[in-house]
């Protein structure tokens, strides 16, 4: 920690500070400007904390000089801030960074250009971690973890702010981002929806116009929330998008699409190679994969209880089992291509029975009043075209394309 | 200037920790208690913050306050369950009850105004009495009980009461819920029925969302009893009906927060065998289930849905059958454990016509295009495990 810091020194560090802050902002310099805000992730800030721990009147320095003062409600605070933060005492840090946001905002408001942008956007990301951290450790001594509900707050008033006709609109989309994490984690997920029906369909925003970075993040979200909303369609073009631009050589971005993605892509008929779930360690799909090449209903039940826990955290789980429709198909079709090669005259016709056998082979037993559920299921439900006559218990196929591929289509909402 | 150090979040999405359980545990009740019982329930001290509010003791020995008591005998505003002889100006302490109230100021709410633990219990006691009552048609009890147990959640909210006995009070109040949509949907071809049975489904809803915050906000690391298990399955079960209010947003999201021991119990699991089922179309085993191995609770909660699930079936054999050979009603009925006229009247109901072979036999002629579910509503069938025994 701190060697021994003397106090001449410890007033040089504050004081050397807050001018680097009014004079960044006076300049309209937001690179400066930016890492000074840095509370939780600047290196940069260590020596500043150790001499604020060491010197208490921080308020005379900043009431010194006017070019100083004018920032007193922004920098107080902010101090306060970074002291809490590396006494670890974070609940705190939070609130007193808050105040300075806030303080900061207001000025923000009053600047034409988005020269202070990219601070703005540290400022959100600060936000967000520090009250993460404050509701650990207000939750580890008892108390109700507020702070990230309270992050959640401000950066709505962030986004009103940039929700305008002025160039700053283009940084919306990063407070969006922001805010789809906060909501995520609180699992208060449905509040994006309000946010999402200002960027896409109020007419100050140009979607393409906004950051590359920040449309791959935007789209990784709401791609994830069709995801629940079982809209499949919209889910993989979404993750697509967001697949598509973003760096290959980032693996766990990639790993995170992919995740929701290949449940998405499963769902309507398209299977990624093994060599995809190996190279981004996603092997818990593979389970299913096979099963849906192989008709191997089992394998699919297997795959979805060895991994349960993990797919229902992340929401799919439900996608997953509504797969299983998809592998009884394959089953029949395995049947009757067997069948076509014996005799491919009778071929198109293949008994319950024979279905009946095939699954007891696979372990799976069910009696015939199941299997005629199942089969006239897929009938219903297009993914076997033909009939099944209840007498004969014979299911007869359609002469042409008798098991139509999904593709691209989800099967069938009831 | 030092270069600032890049976060991983900046460059990322971020890592992907699992939702950490405390966040449901605090924010949640909070949230949904001010949803719960009304829009706003604010606290009774304009000093309280809300995300700190003081925890209030109501002081109201009656079941309802002495001073709404006098108002509603002046303004003749009595229900005919509180009416003292049948005179409409005249209850007592022994027949009123609080009546919801939705738009309460902070400065008009005292504490003799709010009932305490002990005293909701007993109101709730009297309610689920009077449910059995023979003296008043069912839709003036289920009206009078839906009121005032609105207003038992509102004062336990009020007093952000956490406890085993609160818990309780939710689970009862779940309960007549239930017998009421039980009760309710078999007369639900009546439309102005029917608008009571979506309101009803929509107070279940908010009841059970309050009911498992307060047990996660007493369990901790208790375990789930078999009584929570319950409780938490009946939200399964309710996806099971096709025209749910959407209020607590989707399964799948549902099924996230939800502690994987939960999920592990065998009431859970066995009205998400029977979601799967359903959604699967193995109408064989669905029925089967549904007549063994659920509670009494969970039964009451799906009976009502049992025709939707039928009117599937039928839709679905309807289509995938051969046209030359209709299918025979009455192993369509013992798949559906259906009564074999009742399951006529259901075809019918849903537009599809019946015939009848030489020797009597009644038939289901297939692929018939005309299928549409009628829009007030199916007849009510419940379970019938019979026919040929």
């Amino acid at each position: 920690m701190a060697a021994f810091l003397s106090l001449a020194e410890s007033q040089r560090r504050i004081a050397g500070y807050l001018n680097r802050f009014a004079d960044a902002i006076a300049r309209q310099d937001g690179a400066t400007l930016r890492p000074l805000l840095a509370v939780s992730s600047a290196a940069s800030l260590l020596p500043l904390a150790d001499a604020l721990s060491n010197f208490s009147d921080s308020s005379r320095l900043v009431s010194q000089s006017d070019h100083i003062a004018q920032f007193a409600e922004i920098l107080l605070p902010l101090l306060r801030s970074i002291q809490s933060h590396h006494l670890g005492r974070f609940a705190e840090a939070y609130s007193s960074y808050e105040k300075a946001a806030n303080a900061f905002l207001q000025e923000f408001r009053n600047w034409e250009t988005p020269w202070a942008m990219e601070t703005v956007q540290t400022i959100a990301l600060e936000i967000r971690l520090l009250a993460e951290k404050g509701d650990r450790e207000l939750a580890s001594s008892g108390k109700s973890p507020e702070k990230l509900k309270g992050a959640g707050s401000f950066l709505m008033k962030v986004f009103g702010a940039l929700a305008g006709k002025g160039p700053k609109r283009v940084g919306a989309l990063y407070i969006t981002c922001q805010l789809f994490k906060i909501y995520f984690k609180l699992g208060t997920v449905h509040l994006c929806r309000s946010v999402i029906r200002s960027i896409e369909t109020a007419r100050i925003f140009d979607f393409e116009e906004f950051p590359v970075k920040d449309k791959v993040t935007y789209m990784y979200y709401t791609g994830r929330l069709e995801v629940f909303n079982e809209n499949f369609l919209a889910a993989d073009q979404k993750l697509t998008y967001s697949l598509a631009r973003s760096d290959p050589l980032n693996m766990s971005n990639m790993r995170m699409i992919l995740k929701y993605l290949i449940p998405v892509k499963l769902s309507i008929g398209i299977l990624p190679k093994m060599s995809l779930l190996k190279k981004y360690n996603l092997m818990e799909y593979s389970g299913v994969i096979d099963a849906l090449k192989t008709g191997d209903v089992r394998l699919l039940r297997q795959a979805l209880q060895e991994h349960e826990e993990q797919f229902l955290r992340s929401g799919v789980y439900l996608v997953l089992e509504k797969l299983e429709l998809v592998v009884y198909q394959r089953l029949v079709k395995k049947i009757y291509i067997i069948q076509k090669q014996k005799d491919p005259d009778k071929a198109h016709q293949i008994k319950l029975d024979t279905i009946i056998k095939a699954l007891k082979w696979l372990g799976i037993d069910m009696d015939y009043d199941e299997g005629e559920c199942i089969v006239t299921m897929l009938i219903y439900k297009n993914l076997v075209k033909g009939y099944f006559a209840h007498k004969s218990k014979v299911c007869v196929l359609s002469k042409s394309d008798p098991f139509p591929k999904l593709s691209g289509k989800p099967v069938m909402a009831s | 200037m030092e270069r600032m150090k890049k976060g991983r979040s900046e460059r990322s999405f971020g890592r992907e920790t699992k939702d950490e359980p405390y966040y449901n545990r605090h924010n949640r009740f909070k949230e949904v208690a001010s949803s719960s019982s009304s829009s706003n329930s604010a606290p009774a001290s304009p000093s309280d913050s809300p995300t700190n509010p003081q925890n209030l003791v109501g002081t109201c020995p009656d079941m309802c306050p002495a001073k709404e008591r006098a108002q509603r005998e002046r303004l003749r505003d009595l229900s005919v369950l509180e009416r003292l002889n049948g005179d409409t100006s005249k209850t007592s302490r022994a027949l009123a009850v609080k009546k919801f109230c939705r738009t309460i100021s902070s400065a008009d709410l005292n504490l003799s105004d709010i009932r305490p633990l002990p005293v909701l219990k007993q109101t709730l006691d009297y309610l689920m009495k009077l449910l059995d009552s023979a003296k008043f048609p069912f839709e003036a009890l289920h009206d009078f009980i839906f009121d005032r147990t609105r207003s038992i959640r509102q004062d336990l909210t009020r007093q952000n009461l956490v406890s085993l006995q609160a818990a309780q009070i939710y689970e009862d109040i779940v309960k007549f819920h239930i017998i009421s949509h039980q009760k309710l949907a078999k007369c639900r071809e009546r439309p102005e029925i029917s608008s009571l049975c979506h309101l009803n489904v929509e107070q279940l809803i908010k009841c059970l969302l309050s009911l498992y915050d307060m047990y996660r906000l007493i369990g901790k690391g208790k375990g789930i009893s078999h009584n929570e298990a319950e409780f938490y399955s009946l939200y399964v079960l309710l996806h099971l009906g096709n025209s749910l209010p959407n209020m607590g947003g989707t399964l799948s999201l549902w099924y996230r927060q939800l502690a994987y021991s939960v999920h592990m119990t065998k009431e859970v699991r066995v009205a998400k065998k029977i979601l799967r089922y359903a959604e699967m179309g193995n109408f064989k085993l669905f029925f089967s289930t549904v007549a063994m191995d659920l509670t009494n609770l969970q039964f009451s909660l799906i009976e009502p849905f049992l025709d939707e699930v039928r009117a599937r079936a039928i839709v679905q054999f309807n289509q995938s059958c051969y046209k030359l050979q209709p299918f025979p009603l009455r192993h369509l009925s013992e798949l559906l454990m259906v009564k074999e006229d009742e399951l006529e009247q259901l075809c019918k109901s849903c537009s599809l016509e019946t015939s009848m072979d030489v020797t009597g036999i009644k038939l289901l002629p297939c692929k018939q295009a005309t299928f549409c579910i009628p829009k007030i509503g199916l007849p009510f069938n419940g379970l019938s495990t019979n026919q040929s025994m």
